[in-house]
């Protein structure tokens, strides 16, 4: 299944006036994968689905989805696609039920029954007009939408806001069994957390432009963890020197702590030969990592980082 | 023909079509009943008064003569500030939903992530324009119909001439919906698009108007939609003013296809 690219954009560039919406954007998405669409506010991500939904015309390049392209083919594109909006909005005097009645009678299939099969999954009364929905009810309603035709992608824009804990988790169960089954999933988002509960392969954008694009697995590995080294005694503190893989941010009463460079097993390793008292090291940082991303400084350097690899 | 884009589009202005309807049987009733029972009453009177003579005259696009005969009445209740006001809140009204209305309120992302093509859209749009047009005009001929039962049998126009103005009236509408597609398709806000519609549909009253008694305005006036849209010659010799009916179907038509262009092509930003 894996190996077809079910997205592909080649250097795209959206302009709105003088300001730059995308720049020179090249992205490839797989099929079966769990992509993550990471930036700040801002930083070009809805604009990116805006063109590949055919919604804008891209300034320069190309951009490709299932095969079509993105502008030209908007209609026949989105039969097998499935969005939600960031800033949802339905039609208020409508009902769940009817929105999805229409909304088969529109894609010409019968909605009725997988919509009510999430609507149960997802614990929601589809009788309720939308204007009386609360947020989170309208973004369930919205999901429901985007899920029960089974599309073979679906673009999800910052889909978590306003669920509950729980219906975030429900979320990202029924979003792995559908990568699992084949469908690719497009989650933009601006919060590393979800991303990184979800996705199998992150792409991060800043001010229009790429700043990274890997495997989930290859950011944690490049990720910093944190340590925190316990001595046996005051005398072994002093008498040891950092080897080259630990940054040693604090040193007192007999612990040090900070970021460890290298990989976890040459600090277990060292630390076997050392007279130490106890020792822990945390979950790869991906927080700062990120942080440095959507840092302006960062941002050279990680160009160069992207290139390089 | 996506059978669900039409079900969405009869939904979503299905409460305003019913008022309007409403509203005009109501008003082409009224006035169906009062302007010949009562005003024939006070004729004389009134048209001694030259700012009235006036008045009917610029409403009715030509003159009147030395008396308010039922058909001259009749032709008023067709050609009343409140009636045209109606059915061209229901042209605006409608027309400026799809693309200004839906891009205003956010729908559109929902509604053009679907598998549909712009045009499919515009032209759903269009033919629920065009269906509920009709049915807001019945309503009001019906309205009129009732309105004049009041009037003698032999004194009342014929079901053929009452046609003909209601066939002028919906290629009027026509024109103003042709219009406000346009404006909408060229529009991010549904309020723009309503007042330059509106704004437009002022200038061409007021030119009309003026074009009665003051000569510079008399040559612009074709330019006025309302310079096509004229009942009581019509009442009067009971042909169909297929030429005018033409100009502003022509209009319309062009309006509607510029505007379908421009929705196609333009860029949809709702953020």
């Amino acid at each position: 299944m894996r190996g077809v690219s079910v997205i592909v954009t080649e250097r795209l560039v959206r302009r709105y006036g003088q300001r730059t919406g995308i720049e020179d954007l090249s992205l490839r998405v797989e099929e079966g994968q769990l992509f993550g669409f990471l930036g700040p506010n801002g930083a070009g991500k809805t604009t990116t689905i805006r063109v590949l939904l055919g919604f804008l015309r891209p300034t320069e390049g190309r951009a490709t989805v299932l095969g079509l392209d993105s502008w030209r083919d908007t209609r026949q594109v989105k039969q097998d696609v499935g969005y939600l909006p960031g800033d949802l909005r339905l039609y208020s005097a409508m009902t769940g039920r009817e929105l999805l009645r229409i909304f088969g009678m529109i894609r010409r299939r019968d909605l009725t029954t997988p919509g009510c099969d999430l609507a149960e999954r997802f614990s929601l009364d589809m009788a309720v007009p939308v204007r009386k929905m609360s947020r989170g009810m309208r973004q369930k309603l919205g999901l429901i939408l985007a899920l029960a035709h089974k599309p073979r992608l679906l673009i999800l824009d910052e889909p978590t806001a306003s669920l509950d804990p729980l219906m975030q988790e429900e979320l990202i169960g029924y979003l792995r069994r559908m990568a699992s089954q084949g469908h690719t999933i497009f989650f933009s988002s601006h919060t590393l957390s979800e991303v990184e509960r979800l996705c199998d392969r992150i792409a991060v954008v800043r001010e229009g432009r790429l700043v990274a694009d890997e495997p989930l697995e290859a950011i944690r590995a490049r990720a910093q963890r944190r340590f925190t080294i316990r001595w046996a005694t005051e005398a072994a503190q002093a008498s040891v020197a950092a080897p080259g893989f630990l940054q040693v941010e604090q040193r007192r009463d007999r612990t040090w702590e900070g970021n460890l460079t290298g990989k976890a097993t040459e600090l277990v390793q060292w630390a076997a030969q050392q007279p130490i008292e106890d020792i822990a090291i945390g979950l790869p940082d991906l927080e700062s990592l990120f942080r440095r991303y959507y840092d302006q400084g960062g941002v050279e350097a990680q160009h160069a980082e992207v290139e390089g690899s | 023909m996506n059978r669900g884009l039409l079900v969405k589009s009869v939904r979503d202005s299905a409460s305003v079509t019913v008022l309007l309807a409403m509203a005009l049987l109501l008003a082409e009733g009224l006035l169906g009943y009062v302007l010949p029972t009562v005003m024939t009453q006070f004729s004389d009177q009134l048209l001694q008064v030259p700012f009235f003579r006036t008045i009917i005259t610029a409403l009715l696009g030509t003159d009147i003569g030395d008396s308010l005969v039922p058909t001259t009445l009749i032709a008023i209740a067709w050609v009343h500030p409140v009636v045209l006001a109606i059915v061209w809140t229901h042209a605006i009204v409608f027309c400026t939903r799809v693309p200004a209305g839906e891009i205003d309120r956010g729908t559109i992302d929902v509604l053009l992530g679907l598998p549909v093509s712009r045009w499919n859209v515009y032209v759903a749009e269009t033919i629920v324009f065009l269906l509920t047009g009709l049915l807001v005009l019945m309503m009001g001929l019906l309205g009129h119909r009732l309105g004049i039962l009041s009037v003698d049998r032999d004194k009342r126009p014929g079901v053929g001439q009452l046609m003909g103005i209601v066939a002028n009236l919906y290629c009027l509408y026509v024109a103003v919906g042709g219009l406000a597609f346009l404006v909408s398709a060229m529009s991010s806000h549904r309020g723009r698009a309503v007042a330059i519609v509106f704004g437009i549909l002022l200038f061409s009253f007021l030119l009309n108007f003026l074009a009665q008694f003051w000569s510079p305005a008399q040559a612009v006036a074709f330019v006025s939609l309302l310079n096509y849209y004229q009942p009581l010659p019509m009442l009067r010799t009971g042909v169909w003013p297929v030429a005018d009916m033409m100009v502003l179907a022509g209009f319309g038509a062009v309006m509607w296809t510029a505007g379908g262009i421009w929705f196609a092509r333009r860029d949809i930003c709702t953020v």
